[in-house]
């Protein structure tokens, strides 16, 4: 039922039952109520281009490029900080296999990775997902980031505020010279580690897999990292 | 594994002075002194590598996890709406910087950073070949897992400083 359908007080018993549903209960109602929970379930139709088991990639039906990604855990979680640590090593491991194939297969020499955590930044669905923009020069795309001027004072408040205990014996004291502001002068030139292949095998943790070829497409990764040395 | 000609390794030697807040043997966490927003961090490996597919899978791992938990320092500690974490890989991307890095910009309504799209019409036909092309390819490629932790030091979400119950207490709140 469509939340227009019901009258006030229905409204207000349901928001009632969802107050005080046991977390675990909770979760399983968001779960039935999520577009993505059912494209993972297979309810709904989708364009998958990777899966294993816990992650699932699909095609954006609204792609901001071709080949547009949206990389998903399989567990409905709706914010970032509920999910566990391997989960997202694991969810951002795929993106970078997923950006590699990107480069390889479509052609392209680059890719944006975005995360939206709340309304404000851009998050739209209840279940977390990782965008994965495949980029070319002259895509059309822009995104905008300001550049703005932050005052020592201001910077310095803002590390002592976000310091961790952790990292703050081994913190580093920013006075003397101003700290370089970012980007750097355009003259880097960066001597490039060796080309990665795409991922050494192990057996265990991939059901399908076939052995990768070497040889894939003849793309070189060098490429793609030595231009940014050289502009 | 350093680039003395790297402004970035120079930050991770401490040849050149930044606002770090946050370092462990793997990541750096460092305030951008021309951020979006006050607050915008970005972590970097400590070894240089200049794209995402450069970057071996474990240190991936800690480091989207680093930029998970400075989100959630943000939201605890400035009043702010949202979080994006946003890496540009390769020049049409807009990367400037040839090693690699994770933005995590605090974010307030109309802000005027805008990472949003208007969605291209693409046809039934070229999704689908997209979908091929790229599933092919996925298929000769293996994501590795990350041998899994005992569930209690995920729970804690310790980062690898063993003095980090601080900022562990933290993620335990959903802001």
């Amino acid at each position: 039922m469509a939340p227009e359908e019901m009258d006030d007080e229905q409204v207000q018993a349901l928001k009632e039952k969802i107050k005080n549903m046991p977390p675990e209960e909770l979760k399983e109602f968001h779960k039935k109520q999520c577009i993505f929970c059912q494209i993972i379930s297979g309810k709904i139709q989708s364009k998958r281009v990777y899966e294993d088991d816990e992650a699932l990639v699909i095609l954006d039906i609204n792609p901001a490029n071709p080949g547009h990604m949206l990389i998903m855990p399989k567990e409905h979680y709706a914010i970032m900080p509920q999910i566990p640590e391997e989960t997202i090593a694991h969810l951002f491991t795929v993106v970078k296999t997923l950006s590699n194939t990107a480069l390889r297969s479509l052609g392209v020499q680059g890719s944006n990775v975005i995360v939206a955590n709340g309304v404000a930044a851009g998050q739209k669905a209840q279940h977390f997902m990782i965008h994965l923009i495949p980029r070319k020069e002259e895509d059309g795309l822009e995104f905008t980031m300001p550049q703005k001027d932050h005052s020592e004072n201001e910077l310095e408040k803002t590390q002592q505020l976000l310091s961790l205990e952790g990292a703050r014996k081994k913190q580093r004291s920013p006075e003397q010279q101003a700290p370089p502001s970012l980007p750097v002068p355009s003259s880097i030139k960066a001597p490039l580690p060796k080309t990665v292949p795409l991922k050494p095998q192990k057996k265990e943790t991939q059901k399908e897999e076939k052995p990768s070829s070497k040889k894939d497409s003849g793309l070189d990764l060098d490429d793609i990292a030595r231009v940014l040395g050289a502009k | 594994m350093s680039n003395e000609n790297c402004i970035l390794c120079q930050i991770v030697g401490n040849q050149v002075p930044a606002y770090v807040i946050y370092e462990d043997d793997i990541a750096l966490g460092i305030l951008d002194v021309n951020g979006a927003q006050l607050g915008h961090t970005f972590i970097i490996p400590k070894n240089h590598y200049p794209i995402l597919e450069q970057v071996p899978d474990e240190e991936i791992g800690h480091l989207f996890n680093v930029a998970n938990k400075i989100s959630s320092a943000l939201f605890e500690k400035m009043k702010i709406q949202g979080t994006n974490i946003y890496v540009t890989n390769g020049i049409p991307a807009g990367q400037r910087v040839a090693h690699f890095m994770i933005n995590v910009i605090p974010r307030l309504e109309n802000d005027g950073i805008n990472l949003q799209w208007a969605p291209k019409q693409l046809g039934e036909e070229e999704m689908s070949t997209v979908e091929l092309k790229l599933k092919d390819q996925a298929q000769t490629a293996v994501v590795s897992k990350q041998a899994k932790r005992p569930s209690k030091v995920v729970e804690h979400a310790v980062v690898s400083d063993d003095d980090e119950d601080y900022y562990a207490g933290h993620l335990n709140r959903i802001p």
